[in-house]
C-alpha cells in the first residue's frame, strides 16, 4: 500500500513536471519576436513568388491552419497539448513539409548514441580517479591527477572543442573536419566510420564531463574517507582494498549515480555547443536552426522530447534509489 | 599479556609537541578486566590508541614501548611490539570504539559486515559454515537474529553497540579494548552492556581493558585498574583496594566526590580542572590542585613505585 503510494505519487510529479516543462515552453515561444508565417511568406516572396495582397492574405490564413495557429492562444494550447500526447509535433515550419517527428527520429540516434557513450565513459573514468584522487589523497599521484582535472573542467567547452579540431582536424589531418555519416547499415565498416567520424566531438566532451566527475568524486570520496567507519574499517584489520571499495565508494557513489541519470536525460536534448562547433548532424544543431528560423514545431518537439527524458531519467531514480541506497527504504 | 614499558606519546603540532602520555609504565594481565580511568583530558584515548597500535599522523610515541605477548590459534607464542601490533588487529586484540552510533558501515546489512571479517581473518571458511556461526553467535549472547538482516540504520543505540560487541568478540581475540564504550546510553541499556562484557570475559577468559571516565563503571566491573591524571599513571592497584583504601590524594577526592547510598551529606567536588598539556606545571602535575601539597611537589615529579605488591602510586607524601 505504502509502495503503490509512492509509486503514484513519482508518476503524478513526472506528469506535472513534463506539462509544466511544456506550458512555459509554448508561452515563451508565443512571445519571440518575430512570427514564423511572415518570415515564411517574406522568403517565399525574397525567391521571387509574385502574390497580390489578397493573395497573401490568403496564404496566411491556410498556413496557420495548417500549423495550428488558428483560434485564440488557449485554444492552440489545448490543441498542442491533443497532439502531444500521440507524440505528433506537427509539420516543421522551416523545412516544410517534413513532419518535425521524422526531423527527431532522424537527429535523435545520433545524439543519443554520442552523448550516451560520452557520458557513461566519462562516468566511469572520472569516478574511477576521484575515488582514487579522495581516498589516496596524500599521494602525489592524486593531487597530478585533481590538478590535472581542475585546470580541464574550469575551460570554457567551446575553447577544449576549437583546440582539438585545430590539433586534430588541421595540424595533423588525423579526423574529418566535419563528420559525414553513410546511411546506416549494420555492418562493422558503418560503426568503426561514425566513431571515426564523431571521434573529435566525443573526446571534447569526455575532456569536460571527466573533469567535472573527477572533481565531485574526489570531494565526495575524501569526505566519506574520514567517516568513523571507515577508520573503524581499519582498526578490524579490512584491506585497503575492501576499505576502498567497501566503504568508501559505496558510499560515496550515490549521489553520482542521481547524477548520471540527469545527465542521461540530458543527452536526450543534444550539446549545442557541441555538435555547432563540429557540425554534427544532431538534436542540439536542429535546435539552433529551430530557432534561428522560429520553428515552433520543431523547438517544441526537441524540448518535449528533452524535458520528457530528463523527467523520465528522474522517475527511474526515485524508484530505483531504494535498491541502491537502503537508508532511503524506510522513508 | 600486555607491558607497557615507561611510554611517552605526544601529538605533533604547529608550535611544537603537546605530550599527551608521559611515562606510563605498568602490565596488563591475562584473564582479567583492567580499568583505566581519569577525567576528559588525561590521555586516556591517546593512551588508549598507543595500546591498539593506531599511531596515525600527528601522533607519535616519543619514548618507550608496548609488548603483547600472547599465545595464538595455533598454540604458538608470540610476542610483538607497537608498530607489529596492528598485523593482529582482530586475530589476537581487538577494539570496541566510543561511537559505536556512526563506526557501522551503513549501506551494508549486519550479517554482510560479519562475513567481511570472516572473509579477512578466516580465510577459506565456507559460506554456509560462516552464517551458522554467525547465528549461532548471537544466540549465544541472547541477540535477536533477525537483526543480520537490518541495516544498521534500523537499530537503536544500544543495539548497534551490542553488535560493535559482538564483532569485536567474534573472533575470540586474546585482548579487547573498550574505549568508552557505554558513554552514549542510557543507564538501564549501560547496565546490561557491562554485563555482557562481563560475561564475555568470563567465559572467553581474554583480557578485557575498559577505558571510562565513569568511576560507576569501573567500580562494577573491573578486577584491577590505574588512574590517570594529566598524561600519567598517578595509583595502579585491585579496583576493591583502590576504593576502599586509595591512597593518592587525587584518587582520594575522585572517590570522595562519589555518591553513596544513605550517606546525605554534601558530595565535594575537586576545585579546579585539569593542566593544559601544552604547558603543564612543574613537579607533579596534581599539586596546584592538591590539597595536601608540600613545597617539593611542586619541585620534583613523584615516581611511580611499589607501594606494596601490585599497588602502584605516585605521590611525594606515601612512604613518608
Amino acid at each position: 500500500m505504502r509502495l503503490a503510494k509512492f509509486v503514484l505519487s513519482r508518476i503524478l510529479i513526472w506528469f506535472l513536471t513534463i506539462l509544466v516543462g511544456i506550458t512555459v515552453v509554448f508561452f515563451l515561444q508565443r512571445m519571440m519576436p518575430s512570427d514564423p508565417i511572415n518570415n515564411m511568406i517574406s522568403k517565399m516572396l525574397g525567391m521571387g513568388t509574385t502574390m497580390t495582397p489578397e493573395e497573401i492574405e490568403v496564404m496566411r490564413e491556410s498556413l496557420a491552419k495548417q500549423y495550428g495557429l488558428t483560434g485564440s492562444l488557449f485554444e492552440q494550447y489545448l490543441d498542442m497539448l491533443r497532439r502531444l500526447v500521440h507524440f505528433d509535433f506537427g509539420l516543421s515550419i522551416a523545412n516544410y513539409p517534413t513532419p518535425v517527428a521524422q526531423m527527431i527520429g532522424q537527429a535523435l540516434p545520433y545524439t543519443v548514441c554520442l552523448l550516451l557513450t560520452t557520458t557513461v565513459l566519462s562516468w566511469i573514468i572520472g569516478n574511477a580517479i576521484g575515488l582514487l584522487a579522495g581516498f589516496k589523497k596524500d599521494k602525489w599521484y592524486s593531487k597530478a591527477l585533481e590538478t590535472v582535472s581542475m585546470c580541464i573542467y574550469p575551460t570554457p567547452y567551446f575553447m577544449v572543442a576549437l583546440v582539438i579540431m585545430i590539433l586534430m582536424a588541421y595540424v595533423k589531418q588525423w579526423f574529418p573536419l566535419v563528420p559525414a555519416f553513410d546511411e546506416f547499415t549494420f555492418t562493422w565498416e558503418w560503426f568503426s566510420d561514425a566513431i571515426y567520424n564523431s571521434f573529435m566531438p566525443a573526446l571534447s566532451l569526455m575532456l569536460v564531463g571527466t573533469g567535472w566527475w573527477i572533481i565531485s568524486m574526489k570531494a565526495l570520496s575524501s569526505n566519506v574517507a574520514e567517516e568513523e567507519y571507515v577508520n573503524y574499517g581499519r582498526m578490524k584489520g579490512l584491506t585497503e582494498a575492501t576499505i576502498g571499495y567497501r566503504y568508501v565508494f559505496r558510499n560515496s557513489i550515490l549521489s553520482q549515480v542521481t547524477a548520471l541519470a540527469l545527465h542521461i536525460g540530458g543527452a536526450f536534448g543534444g550539446s549545442l555547443m557541441c555538435e555547432i562547433i563540429f557540425g554534427y548532424p544532431g538534436v542540439g544543431q536542429m535546435v539552433n536552426t529551430a530557432i534561428n528560423n522560429s520553428d515552433y514545431n520543431l523547438l517544441t518537439g526537441v524540448i518535449f522530447i528533452s524535458i520528457f527524458a530528463v523527467a523520465t531519467a528522474t522517475l527511474l531514480i526515485d524508484l530505483l534509489y531504494p535498491l541502491i541506497d537502503p537508508r532511503i527504504r524506510n522513508s | 599479556m600486555m607491558r607497557i614499558e615507561n611510554v611517552t606519546a605526544q601529538y605533533q603540532t604547529i608550535t611544537g609537541p603537546v605530550v599527551s602520555v608521559k611515562d606510563v609504565d605498568f602490565t596488563i594481565r591475562d584473564d582479567e578486566i583492567f580499568g583505566i580511568a581519569g577525567e576528559s583530558g588525561c590521555g586516556k584515548s591517546t593512551l588508549l590508541k598507543v595500546l591498539y597500535d593506531v599511531i596515525q599522523f600527528p601522533l607519535e610515541i616519543a619514548g618507550g614501548r608496548v609488548v603483547l605477548d600472547y599465545t595464538d590459534a595455533t598454540g604458538a607464542h608470540r610476542t610483538l611490539q607497537s608498530g607489529e601490533i596492528k598485523n593482529v588487529w582482530w586475530d589476537a586484540i581487538s577494539y570496541i570504539p566510543q561511537a559505536a552510533m556512526s563506526v557501522l558501515n551503513p549501506v551494508y546489512r549486519i550479517d554482510e559486515q560479519f562475513f567481511e571479517l570472516f572473509r579477512r581473518h578466516r580465510k577459506g571458511s565456507g559460506e554456509k559454515a560462516m552464517k551458522d556461526r554467525v547465528v549461532q553467535y548471537l544466540n549465544e549472547l541472547d541477540l535477536p537474529v533477525d537483526i543480520l538482516k537490518s541495516y544498521p540504520h534500523q537499530l537503536s543505540g544500544g543495539m548497534r553497540q551490542r553488535v560493535v560487541i559482538a564483532m569485536a568478540t567474534f573472533l575470540q581475540p586474546n585482548m579487547i579494548f573498550a574505549d568508552e564504550p557505554t558513554t552514549a546510553l542510557d543507564v538501564v541499556v549501560q547496565k546490561s552492556i557491562l554485563m555482557m562484557l562481563m560475561e564475555l570475559q568470563s567465559r572467553m577468559h581474554n583480557t578485557l581493558v575498559i577505558v571510562s571516565h565513569d568511576m560507576g563503571v569501573h567500580y562494577q566491573i573491573t578486577k584491577r585498574m590505574g588512574i590517570m591524571y594529566s598524561g600519567s599513571l598517578m595509583e595502579l592497584g585491585t579496583t576493591d583496594e583502590i576504593f576502599s583504601n586509595p591512597l593518592h590524594p587525587y584518587t582520594k577526592m575522585l572517590i570522595g566526590a562519589l555518591p553513596k547510598v544513605g550517606d546525605k551529606s554534601t558530595r565535594e567536588g575537586i576545585p579546579g580542572g585539569p593542566p593544559s598539556l601544552r604547558n603543564p606545571p612543574p613537579g607533579c602535575r596534581f599539586a596546584p590542585r592538591c590539597k595536601q601539597a608540600r613545597p617539593e611537589c611542586s619541585q620534583s615529579v613523584p615516581k611511580f613505585v611499589e607501594v606494596a605488591p601490585g599497588r602502584f602510586a605516585a605521590c611525594h607524601l606515601l612512604g613518608k
